[in-house]
């Protein structure tokens, strides 16, 4: 584990952090801190490290979004918050899209600016119950109604945590409807590297200066890595055992929890 | 060419090859008869996720067809099968009108998920469920995965693009039962105790019924009838063994040649 140690915090000057399943977990009555890590970003701030947030939270505006984590005692601000609607709404923008909504409703006032009459694409986010069979069809109707079908998903995630047990999120609907329509999505956050990108540029940070912590392994610690960061994986939030066995994905050190993560890097910073 | 065992098993397709909606193919129940007088076993096969046993065997007796109700295998047999062969208990997310072809099953303690063409079930509490019980290892059974279908309302999605989100949410494979799979045809034929290559199918649709049944091993005899269109016999490799008039047609053809 030293070495490991080592190699993560070698020239590091920013970390990133996922927020569901790093920082709380989500749930009946807003959520859950995780224990320990409201201190750990505090430390992070100490510290003198550059700190960013990279979510594929869509189920609320990132306003709502941070404010209750400042309620839960988190130093965090709006604009230190990556998140998929806002980046999907440039990208809505740029090219000429008007987008039929397949979301959450409490994350729509996201897309207030954006020009949804007569739609030529779907958007998909983390819908949760309103992922009805008539809502999922409606967009299907409208995708498969288009000569040129464009369907953009905010994340691709399998499954989150929530406080009573993992629920299945955008990417199986995502999914549902490339296989319904024979397309492929375009996604928006993570782990599209242009996500990860913009966060880095934001704090001014090369990816090889930079650590995230995330609790899902393909698309926190995978796509941090495909873009030249280091990568933790937390055994917090919708960490399984079988993730130390990924095929594939082999992160940079499993640690069992943000706190655990922050005293980690804190400490061999100091040597 | 390599010489064939001899035929034990002939397995029909009924809509398109029979029947059309509430019309018998002309000449097909003197056929069927001609058929019977063979020493082979007779088994009708067909995908539905909508309508038992009763109803199909109901529609084939007005019709006159000389037909046992136990002699009808859809792929909600194949998807009973399955279950009772590797003694499975199941979340059955079918339509109401489909849960008789599964009385008896034990649905308690569900080790498994069977997904039929069920809108009402295809929502966020019950694919959470399902999902769930598939992450924790339970197989996940596909009555078929087409994409969608035609109401009188427009186009709706079929079950197919919810059994591919449950197979990447769970990270695993579904088993689907229905035509054109393997798994179809073995099953209708196990309990005849023959194998692919003692069988022969009849259908009219070169993919689904043709295609699946030669890539299971039996021979397939394409009928130009029901859903058949010009040149649909090219579109399988290896080509149907057979392609024919009609029903009976293929029966002739059985009997001069393949007993």
């Amino acid at each position: 584990m030293m070495a490991e140690w080592k190699d993560c915090i070698n020239d590091l000057k920013g970390v990133v952090l996922d927020i569901c399943g790093v920082l709380y977990d989500s749930g009946e009555g807003g959520g859950v801190p995780i224990p320990g890590s409201v201190e750990a970003v505090k430390r992070i701030k100490a510290s003198g490290l550059k700190l960013r947030f990279c979510t594929n939270e869509t189920q609320a505006t990132r306003d709502k979004f941070v404010a209750k984590l400042q309620r839960m005692g988190f130093d965090i601000s709006v604009n230190e918050v990556f998140s998929p609607a806002p980046a999907a709404c440039k990208i809505l923008k740029d090219r000429g899209l008007r987008p039929h909504l397949l979301v959450y409703d409490e994350v729509v006032p996201e897309f207030a600016d954006v020009d949804k009459s007569n739609p030529n694409c779907v958007v998909v986010g983390d819908a949760a119950d309103n992922f009805s069979y008539k809502n999922v069809n409606e967009a299907f109707r409208v995708l498969i109604g288009l000569e040129k079908p464009v369907l953009i998903s905010l994340g691709r995630g399998r499954y989150y945590k929530e406080t009573d047990g993992l629920k299945l999120d955008v990417g199986i609907y995502m999914k549902a409807l490339e296989y319904a329509c024979d397309i492929e999505a375009e996604v928006v956050g993570k782990p599209a590297k242009m996500f990860f990108q913009s966060a880095l540029a934001d704090m001014g940070v090369e990816p090889h200066q930079a650590i995230m912590i995330g609790d899902d392994l393909v698309n926190d610690v995978g796509g941090a890595q495909q873009c030249g960061m280091k990568a933790l994986q937390v055994r917090t939030g919708k960490y399984r055992p079988n993730d130390e066995k990924h095929p594939t994905v082999k992160a940079d050190g499993y640690v069992n929890n943000l706190a655990e993560a922050v005293d980690g890097i804190l400490k061999h910073l100091g040597e | 060419m390599a010489a064939r065992r001899a035929l034990k098993a002939v397995l029909v397709d009924l809509s398109g090859t029979l029947h059309i909606e509430d019309s018998a193919i002309p000449g097909a129940q003197e056929a069927l008869k001609r058929l019977r007088s063979a020493p082979v076993a007779v088994k009708f096969v067909t995908n539905t996720t909508k309508e038992c046993k009763r109803t199909l065997f109901e529609r084939l007796k007005k019709l006159q067809f000389d037909i046992a109700e136990d002699e009808i295998f859809t792929s909600l047999t194949a998807a009973r099968n399955l279950l009772e062969h590797k003694q499975l208990r199941p979340v059955l997310l079918v339509e109401d009108s489909a849960l008789e072809d599964f009385q008896g099953i034990d649905t308690s303690d569900p080790n498994a998920v069977v997904i039929g063409l069920a809108p009402e079930h295809f929502n966020y509490q019950t694919m959470n469920s399902a999902f769930r019980l598939i992450l924790d290892g339970a197989p996940l059974i596909a009555i078929h995965k087409a994409r969608y279908y035609k109401r009188k309302d427009g186009l709706a999605l079929g079950p197919g693009p919810f059994v591919t989100g449950l197979e990447y949410a769970a990270d695993t494979e579904a088993t689907v039962v229905g035509k054109p799979e393997k798994t179809f045809f073995l099953e209708a034929l196990r309990d005849l105790g023959c194998s692919p290559e003692e069988a022969v199918m009849i259908g009219d649709d070169a993919r689904d019924d043709v295609g699946g049944a030669q890539n299971a091993g039996m021979l397939g005899i394409l009928v130009r009838t029901g859903k058949y269109r010009q040149g649909d016999e090219g579109k399988i490799n290896p080509l149907p063994y057979l392609t024919c008039d009609g029903f009976p047609q293929a029966v002739e053809h059985i009997i001069e040649n393949l007993l």
